[in-house]
């Protein structure tokens, strides 16, 4: 059996070079941060402006994405299930990607962008990424059991980035 | 004397002797977050990647011996 390819930079610079407008949150952005964990999809909260969603449909094409919801594997999203603020559970060709209209108690992306920083992760690839504090408040008010789980850890390494 | 204290302290506790400093009270490895810490961004999204594909290799039964 052929190993999937899992790789995210790709991912994020077809996102860059298409000038789509994006945070990162979830997983991906707890080990931007410094927490110790793995995480097999990367999620983001995307611009919901109509001309964000049409560069956002560009780079899904280049990336040939599809749902990875049983059922829809031939699906592609369109510009209903981009605009909504549901989440979008994509296969692409670099791997899992996560879509999400809104996290937390609804907030979107314009509410989330004054809690974030940018971070440099490759030589030309600077992306817009939750603040570790941002990403706690969420898990903290999604209340889901495997959020509640990640908060231990995410709560650690902001003590221990405090310290140091 | 100090034998004794460390004795108690072994005794009183599941970590190991030395362990002292690197697990918080809720069980998260503090050694961990300061490695990871110590690296740029870049640098912890490379290891996420190894991480992930090394995984996904062990699973699929293709890692090389």
């Amino acid at each position: 059996m052929e190993t999937p390819r899992v790789d995210y930079v790709a991912i994020l610079e077809t996102l860059i070079r298409h000038g789509v407008d994006f945070i990162i949150v979830g997983g991906v952005c707890a080990v931007l941060h410094g927490a110790p964990l793995a995480t097999f999809d990367l999620d983001i909260v995307h611009s919901r402006e109509p001309d964000n969603l049409t560069r956002l449909s560009a780079a899904l094409e280049e990336l040939g994405a599809l749902y990875r919801v049983p059922g829809r594997h031939e699906l592609k999203p369109g510009p209903s299930h981009l605009a909504s603020e549901g989440h979008q559970l994509l296969m692409t060709r670099f791997g899992p990607l996560d879509l999400l209209g809104t996290i937390g108690k609804g907030r979107d992306y314009n509410q989330l962008l004054q809690e974030t920083v940018e971070m440099q992760v490759g030589p030309a690839l600077k992306v817009r990424v939750s603040t570790l504090e941002s990403l706690i408040k969420t898990k903290e008010e999604t209340g889901q059991e495997k959020d509640r789980a990640a908060l231990p850890l995410l709560r650690r390494v902001l003590e221990e980035r405090a310290k140091a | 004397m100090a034998q004794r204290d460390s004795s108690r302290t072994t005794e009183a506790s599941p970590r190991l002797p030395g362990s002292e400093g690197t697990h918080s009270d809720d069980g998260v490895d503090l050694t961990l977050i300061r490695w990871m810490l110590s690296l740029t961004p870049a640098e912890r999204l490379q290891v996420l990647q190894q991480s992930v594909k090394s995984l996904l290799r062990l699973r699929d039964g293709d890692a090389k011996s």
